[in-house]
């Protein structure tokens, strides 16, 4: 009665309109979700009986069933997945990105799984020939898959490891792992005729050895060292003083400056500090930061010397002690015609707790107002 | 029977072809105010007819071969396959017409895109629903802004000027569209998106967000008001003011007490004072999502609120401003929101319950995704004396 194409979108209408009610019931019955998928049931209804007037899609016809393998093809699950994955995609559309994101992977497992069953069952009229085929051709996909993610664990463990133990540890824990590693691959080949159990048993032996291990060390957490670092917050205090700083300015030369979404460029060039604005030509003395909304500021050094950007950002009073502290914002150590980016997200007007300035220090008396309206 | 169907369809057709006519339509695209929008119309002219063609031609031929051939049980017709010049034909044709259409859309949009001879520049920063615009300090036209003017919903230009917006987002990806001035442009959080437009006569234009950005999409709205050089030079002096207090012994006066203790807390008022005689900051920062709300210091100078969804003048007042002629727009405009002319029904029933009026995540139950801060303006749970003191405070905001 129903062409084969049509059963599908007939499906998703079917699920879309019982997931409606199911949504109605159990999540909000005014909100949107539910005519969301209401117009899912209705579009894939009217698409379903296009297909099933048109005749679209329709093996079983008289006609095109000549064409058909003779071999029937077997009953497909796929379908009704992919129907229960596409109601997934289109009701995390609306409610949550997870159940979104579930929808796309059941869709293209689906998708994969049921375009290759179809394609093996008409390669031949061999059904055990058609098996071959499509295990053959799951292999090809499954294979980098499974070797992927074993490779990411083994990834994971080995560094869980090198964060565990200390440097110096870490440097002959490597070597001697390479070492492991090149030994064994010189004996496999030096041996054409070793057991492949064998082989197995080695990697086998060697993965649960590294797995166990960065269990052990993922459980114990990092080493003392960078635990203590990081409570001592050395990798996101910004040390805002004319000199280098030991921490903060480490790898000031790394540093990734945005190029895109900058609100205004501020210069130094022979000694002088100058502002230009997206889209204005001629240089201003006073930069506009929206209230409450993150602004990317470049800061661009053309001199020999380094310096560094500080916004100074006015006062704020410390709740415990009363004591009224300085809110300073800076990029790191900028070396000549390197650029480093400062975000500033600024809360309060500049009229309620300012003046806000950007400075440089090293070149003292000059500086550039930022005015937050 | 076939001529009751064709009959059928071709009432159908004519009726959908009817809806697209209207007489009171705000955002016409085909009714250009000013420079760029212009040119995106002399595109549009050219592009349209010879995409209405094609797509007439495609769309017939689909519909006659889904009709002419469905299956039937008829026998399978002769399979072929490849026909060297249909496809050529069929490469080289469309290729042709893109590449017409292409070099005028390309020369269009680096026109659009021009931003050297800018001559006044406002922020505009999205955020769920409503628009804020605020701008810096620069001399407009021989008018020096000396400190930066926010407002929001409307924004107001001079004439004849070539306005730089400077787009972002303060939340989600918003777009910006007055489709009478010039095309759309994202508003997207974390970058400056541009935007040139430019009116050539005093007006004001209405526009809508159009990137889906939530719940009250379609009540993010916006409008551009163009005043002549005089009467822009008159709204600038007056955005630069101060709130005034309003009289002793007044129900402003109580309104203003309550706008302490409630509106404040989102709601900017530039020159408010609390009771100890210091400023009264607003902190939305600590109550929204997007830790913005708009800036009421001269809210009755502006015709609508909340996000431009609601007027503030009655309709016939309405009327007046937007069927002014330009030369009598700036003195219709600039009148602002009389006693006699504000819209108090709206006005009361959005202080009485916001959300009821405009769909927005305001359910104090629902406040976790958005770390507890609201989008939008929430239930304030006002007493019915609490808003007639509201409403008689926020109409001395001139």
């Amino acid at each position: 009665m129903f062409t084969t194409g049509s059963k599908y979108c007939f499906g998703i209408a079917g699920l879309g309109s019982l997931g409606a009610v199911v949504y109605m019931v159990l999540v909000n019955p005014s909100d949107v979700g539910v005519l969301a998928l209401l117009g899912i049931a209705i579009a894939m209804s009217l698409v379903g009986g296009v297909a099933q007037f048109t005749g679209d899609f329709d093996v079983d016809s008289p006609n095109d069933a000549l064409t058909a393998n003779a071999v029937a093809p077997a009953n497909s699950m796929w379908p009704l997945v992919l129907a229960v994955g596409s109601v997934f995609l289109l009701v995390g559309m609306t409610t949550d990105p997870i159940i979104f994101i579930l929808g796309i992977v059941i869709i293209i497992a689906a998708g994969v799984e049921w375009a290759l069953q179809s394609w093996a069952e008409r390669a031949s009229s061999d059904s055990a020939f058609n098996r071959f085929v499509r295990e053959r051709a799951l292999t090809s996909l499954e294979l980098p898959i499974f070797v992927g993610g074993g490779v990411a664990i083994i990834a994971v463990a080995f560094s869980r490891i090198m964060l565990a133990v200390s440097p110096q540890n870490g440097a002959i824990l490597f070597i001697v792992f390479a070492t492991a590693v090149l030994i064994v691959g010189f004996l496999v080949s030096l041996k054409s005729n070793m057991k492949k159990s064998t082989i197995a048993a080695t990697c086998v032996l060697g993965a649960v050895v590294l797995l166990v291990s960065g269990g052990i060390a993922g459980f114990n957490g990092n080493r003392e060292q960078l635990v203590s670092a990081a409570a001592e917050d050395h990798y996101s205090h910004k040390e805002c003083e004319a000199a280098e700083s030991k921490y903060f300015d480490k790898h000031s030369e790394n540093a990734v400056s945005m190029k895109s979404g900058i609100s205004a460029t501020i210069r130094v060039k022979d000694g002088k500090l100058t502002a230009q604005l997206i889209g204005i030509d001629t240089p201003v003395q006073a930069v506009t930061v929206r209230r409450s909304n993150s602004t990317t500021i470049l800061f661009r050094n053309l001199d020999d010397a380094q310096y560094r950007l500080v916004a100074n950002l006015g006062t704020k009073k410390i709740a415990d002690t009363g004591v009224e502290e300085e809110i300073v914002d800076c990029t790191q150590m900028t070396g000549k015609n390197q650029t480093q980016a400062l975000i500033l997200k600024i809360s309060k007007p500049s009229a309620s707790s300012g003046p806000y300035t950007l400075t440089v220090p090293g070149l003292e008396g000059q500086e550039i107002a930022v005015v937050v309206p | 029977m076939r001529l009751r169907r064709i009959g059928l369809g071709l009432a159908a057709s004519s009726a959908m072809f009817l809806a697209g006519c209207a007489r009171n339509a705000p955002q016409d695209t085909w009714q250009p105010k000013g420079e760029n929008a212009q040119k995106i119309n002399n595109l549009d002219w050219m592009v349209f007819p010879l995409a209405g063609i094609v797509g007439v031609l495609v769309f017939a031929l689909i519909a006659y071969i889904l009709f002419r051939f469905r299956d039937k049980g008829q026998a399978l017709p002769t399979q072929s396959h490849g026909n060297p010049a249909v496809e050529i034909a069929l490469t080289i044709v469309p290729a042709l017409i893109l590449s017409v259409v292409g070099v005028f859309t390309f020369k269009g949009i680096f026109e659009l895109a021009k931003t050297d001879d800018t001559q006044m520049v406002i922020n505009v920063t999205g955020q769920q629903w409503w628009w804020e615009y605020d701008y810096p300090a620069q001399v407009v036209n021989g008018v020096e802004i000396t400190q930066p003017i926010i407002t929001s919903g409307q924004l107001v230009i001079p004439t004849g000027t070539n306005v730089l917006l400077r787009e972002t987002s303060r939340d989600v990806i918003h777009s910006y569209w007055i489709p009478a001035l010039n095309g759309k442009k994202d508003a997207v959080p974390g970058r400056i998106n541009l935007l040139r437009i430019q009116a050539d006569k005093p007006g004001i234009f209405a526009g809508q967000c159009t990137e889906f950005c939530g719940l009250s999409h379609a009540n993010m709205r916006m409008e551009a008001v163009a005043l002549g050089p005089e009467d822009f030079a008159a709204w600038i002096a007056n955005q630069q003011r101060n709130a005034e207090a309003p009289a002793q012994a007044t129900l402003a006066q109580e309104g203003e007490a309550v706008f302490l203790n409630q509106c404040v807390r989102c709601h900017q008022v530039n020159g408010l004072k609390k009771a100890d005689g210091t400023a009264a900051i607003a902190a939305p920062d600590e109550n929204v999502y997007s830790g913005a709300a708009p800036n009421l210091t001269h809210l009755m100078s502006r015709n609508t609120f909340a996000g431009a969804t609601f007027d503030l003048l009655t309709s016939s007042c309405r009327k007046n401003v937007w069927t002014a002629s330009p030369e009598e727009f700036g003195s219709a405009y600039l009148k602002g929101v009389t006693t006699d002319c504000l819209n108090q029904t709206d006005l009361r029933r959005w202080l009485r319950n916001a959300p009821a009026m405009k769909p927005m995540y305001a359910d104090p139950i629902k406040l976790a995704r958005s770390d507890g801060k609201y989008r939008g303006m929430p239930n304030l749970g006002l007493s019915e004396s609490d808003i007639d003191k509201l409403v008689a405070y926020l109409s001395t905001l001139k």
